[in-house]
């Protein structure tokens, strides 16, 4: 794909998120708290929120993931349509935070979803959610979405002149 | 009937002694509430009277769970606190079960709310529920084996990475 055509695509992609809420404990209190007018990441181009993950691109999830839940998340995810991104927002989407040595909860939703980026924090600031939607916007800016649905790298092609 | 006051916990105790004499094990006052431990033969029959007597009136069910003992020595206990909304008066039951096979008998007929209470004491301790209607799962995921709380559910997360604190209870122990 010709870099300019590439840029415009992602350059598209990264600023219309219309990111799914997937709040499952106090973490989705801040995570709403960041679409309000206060911190509004609206002005980053995140939608708040999609009525459904067929029409979401971002999956933000915010809170304690349990084993019973698991099922319902993979769900969610598997009806984004591509190209899909995920945040894990909070320590025990992470990793379990303090449920670390629980009976019941997922030790980081990375087992279910593919993550792109992780918010650390119990539960983490507003602002920690706006850098991370940050940071996976740089991230998106720089993807080849050769790459992201083969799964293989592509040789960067040769610079041209137009 | 509303303007009647609480009835003290030692009269609570008193009234139900009267009626069931050495069933009542041992009754104490605990934090203005009164705290009773029964036999097991009994229970039930105590649990329609604490309901159905006109002084104690205990309508409601607030909470139904179990301890586990089994660390010293003892088998598990389960503990029903009631409550009556019309006297605004407590009364906490506690029942000894055996640490092989915990077995209770139900009140989820004297109270309705009890039902789940009493599923949700099954799973997480084993402890079955005689006469419950419908002793299923009702937390936990319906693949998940074993009770998790009790004492001596192996923890996978602490099998490979010790607690790094001090153990509950350890501090106190004597």
């Amino acid at each position: 794909m010709p870099q300019p055509v590439k840029f415009i695509l992602n350059w598209g992609r990264r600023y219309s998120l219309w990111v799914m809420n997937f709040g499952l404990a106090c973490c989705a209190i801040e995570l709403i708290a960041t679409s309000t007018s206060k911190h509004d990441f609206i002005r980053l181009g995140v939608i708040p929120f999609a009525h459904g993950p067929r029409q979401a691109d971002l999956l933000v999830v915010a809170g304690t993931l349990t084993d019973k839940m698991a099922p319902a998340l993979k769900r969610v995810y598997d009806q984004i349509p591509d190209p899909k991104y995920v945040i894990s927002f909070g320590s025990c989407s992470n990793c379990g935070g303090p449920y670390w040595d629980s009976y019941s909860v997922t030790k980081g939703v990375d087992q279910i979803v593919p993550v792109d980026v992780y918010v650390p924090g119990c539960p983490p600031r507003p602002e920690a959610l706006l850098h991370g939607i940050i940071r996976l916007q740089e991230k998106i800016a720089k993807e080849d979405i050769r790459e992201k649905w083969s799964g293989q790298l592509v040789k960067p092609e040769p610079a041209q002149t137009y | 009937m509303s303007s009647q006051s609480p009835l003290r916990p030692t009269e609570i105790i008193t009234r139900l002694r009267a009626r069931f004499g050495q069933d009542v094990v041992q009754a104490d006052e605990v934090h203005g509430h009164a705290v009773l431990t029964v036999t097991p033969e009994r229970y039930h029959a105590m649990c329609v009277f604490l309901r159905d007597d006109r002084d104690l009136d205990c309508d409601y069910i607030d909470f139904l769970t179990a301890v586990d003992f089994t660390p010293k020595g003892r088998g598990f206990e389960v503990v029903t606190h009631v409550y009556s909304t019309r006297r605004n008066h407590h009364a906490r039951l506690k029942v000894e079960c055996d640490a092989e096979h915990p077995r209770c008998a139900t009140v989820s007929d004297v109270w309705p709310g009890a039902n789940w209470f009493e599923r949700e004491t099954a799973e997480l301790f084993g402890i079955e529920f005689e006469g419950h209607p419908h002793l299923v799962k009702l937390v936990l995921p319906e693949q998940f084996e074993g009770h998790p709380l009790r004492k001596d559910f192996a923890l996978m997360s602490r099998e490979a990475k010790p607690w790094p604190g001090a153990v509950e209870g350890e501090e106190i122990d004597e």
